[in-house]
């Protein structure tokens, strides 16, 4: 590109694009620093937030035309929960797990002279068997998520109805900021918690955790953070909205790359960015917790790139609005498929990629009759997600 | 007309710039309501707000601790009175206003919706005031002061490394990088650096 080029596109209106300083905004902070943005015609200006409500507001009223978000946000948005209605979509999935749930060293021991095997502690048993055994006079123990519509916020509390325990009677489930996360659990605020990396890594390598499962482990591989823009934005703007899914494509390989993991540390850590240093990156990063530093190895696998991980899947729209619905912040929804896929756009996907449209499978579409009942069949458990991911479909045969 | 507004909604304020909180305070209380907290961080946030049970929560923007925020609707066992980010269509000029002049706001459902929002209206215009003010202030004269120096060190590398105008920015950026700095950070460097070595005549 001739010097003349990037400077007409440097003056062009930039396109605002927000987001959370996390490990999984390196695609966006990738194709800004590589300057994948510009190699594909777009002036980008990257906006650091500070909440997810911020974005999710100002993507509503256009103060931001797209951003880094929660795999669940775009539909939150676009069924007008927890915030005025408006249509939001994503066609690009920037990554898949992450996330993890670890507890305080006071809760950890606690559960250690409860339990038969480190499975126990694992599964949650050893939790409901204390939970059983409290007094009921004591506080309810108190775990966090990042966001109440979020894949932590339904991880945390699946894996604790597996074992029995009721998420909102037998423990007390609040919402504190990742970078906040550390420190209450530190000072006792909190028991333990639902976030991504590398606030679990971290607790563990701080000795102030457990970590006790990964994402990876309850759900198989699952989307986790996409690229979420205002519907009306991108109507209006498909070529420069394509364009930057392309650019975010290659960021993703190149986040992926073994080779480029010092680099990328270096970035991300820069005050503009995560702001921190790099050591407390390295851990996030792995994938699979080794054992001895951790007290079991666990299987983590944050993906930003292979077969099929940035593709907009409706299959996990509809299986985002049962955990809606299962943790009563959705009450009936009419059309469940025409929602999947007005949202989670997969022609978009593979029309900026260059993809045909014609091999494309439906094979996520519900029937009418599965349709009807679909918000309940996953609430009660008779959907669950295949063991390796929402990439092979669902488990519709249990029970 | 409509009628005048109920004066007995009771307000928290969370807002971590002082200055601000105060304007906004005192202007709350000029227009005749309750302001039964003001709080300059979020620290036990959810706690004073079950606590003081304030009607209505208004909250800077740039908070990171919205967030916590945004679940109290669901808190239905420990919070008796669910709040709500505005969540009717027919407010949503209303939070536009508010949401460009950094301002968000949590309501109690089912209070008295006129007074919200000509409560809103006070906050609104003190916050616009005060950005005003500041982006006079500190955020013009910052940004002209950031581009003298960055531009002030792209011609001294431009001179030493006799090189043109992008490669020196882009030498400036990777070192920005590279270092973990900002940008006018580096360039501050490189300006006193060379003009110890009294190459900035």
């Amino acid at each position: 590109m001739s010097q003349m080029e990037t400077n007409i596109i440097q003056n062009a209106v930039p396109v605002r694009i927000g987001f959370i300083p996390l490990i999984d905004c390196a695609p966006f902070v990738i194709a800004q620093e590589k300057g994948f943005f510009l190699d594909e015609g777009v002036n980008v200006e990257l906006s650091k937030e500070a909440s997810w409500a911020s974005i999710r507001d100002k993507v509503t009223f256009n103060l931001l035309d797209g951003a880094h978000m929660l795999a669940s946000m775009p539909i939150a948005a676009s069924l007008g929960i927890g915030t005025i209605k408006t249509a939001m979509q994503t066609s690009f999935t920037v990554s898949h797990n992450g996330n993890g749930i670890t507890i305080g060293n006071a809760l950890y021991e606690q559960l250690q002279s409860l339990a038969d095997s480190s499975t126990d502690i694992r599964t949650g048993v050893a939790l409901k068997r204390l939970i059983d055994r409290r007094s009921p006079e004591l506080a309810p123990l108190r775990f966090a998520v990042v966001y109440p519509y979020s894949s932590h916020n339904y991880q945390l509390r699946d894996w604790l109805s597996r074992a029995g325990i009721d998420s909102d009677k037998d423990v007390q489930i609040i919402v504190v900021p990742p970078v906040k996360m550390l420190d209450s659990l530190k000072l006792g605020g909190i028991d333990g918690y639902c976030v991504g990396e590398p606030w679990n890594s971290l607790a563990v390598e701080q000795g102030v955790g457990h970590m006790l499962v990964t994402g990876y482990e309850i759900w198989g591989s699952t989307p986790e953070k996409v690229f979420g823009v205002n519907s009306f934005w991108a109507e209006q703007n498909q070529a420069t909205y394509l364009a930057i899914i392309r650019a975010l494509e290659k960021a993703c390989l190149w986040v992926d790359e073994a080779n480029n993991q010092s680099e990328l540390l270096s970035i991300l850590s820069h005050p503009d960015y995560l702001n921190c240093t790099v050591e407390q990156l390295v851990y996030g990063f792995s994938a699979i917790k080794p054992k001895g530093q951790f007290d079991w190895p666990m299987k983590a696998y944050q993906r930003f790139s292979g077969r099929n991980i940035n593709k907009p899947l409706p299959s996990y729209a509809l299986w985002i609005m049962g955990q809606m619905y299962r943790w009563q912040q959705l009450g009936e929804v009419e059309s469940l498929n025409r929602i999947a896929e007005q949202v989670y756009r997969q022609d978009l996907y593979n029309k900026a990629l260059g993809f045909s449209e014609e091999g494309e499978s439906r094979d996520w579409y519900l029937s009418a009759e599965e349709e009807a009942t679909w918000l309940n069949s996953v609430a009660t458990g008779k959907v669950c997600l295949h063991p390796d991911g929402i990439l092979t479909g669902f488990d519709k045969s249990v029970k | 007309m409509p009628s005048p507004p109920k004066k007995e909604l009771t307000v928290m304020l969370v807002d971590n710039e002082p200055a601000r909180a105060a304007i906004v305070e005192q202007a709350m209380i000029d227009s005749g309501y309750r302001v039964i907290r003001r709080l300059e961080n979020a620290k036990h946030l959810t706690e004073a707000v079950t606590e003081f049970q304030p009607d209505m929560v208004i909250i800077d923007i740039e908070s990171p601790d919205r967030d916590m925020l945004e679940n109290m609707s669901r808190l239905t066992k420990d919070n008796p009175r669910p709040i709500v980010m505005f969540a009717e269509e027919d407010d949503s000029r209303h939070v536009e206003a508010a949401i460009r002049a950094g301002v968000s706001a949590y309501v109690v459902d089912g209070v008295n919706s006129g007074s919200v929002k000509a409560l809103l209206q006070v906050a609104i215009a003190r916050f616009r005031e005060f950005q005003a003010l500041r982006s006079e202030l500190e955020s013009v004269k910052s940004q002209l002061e950031d581009r003298k120096l960055i531009d002030k060190a792209k011609g001294l590398i431009m001179k030493h490394q006799q090189c043109d105008e992008p490669a020196a920015y882009q030498a400036l950026r990777k070192l920005a990088m590279d270092r973990s700095q900002r940008m006018t950070d580096v360039a501050r460097n490189i300006i006193s650096v060379m003009e110890l070595m009294g190459g900035s005549k």
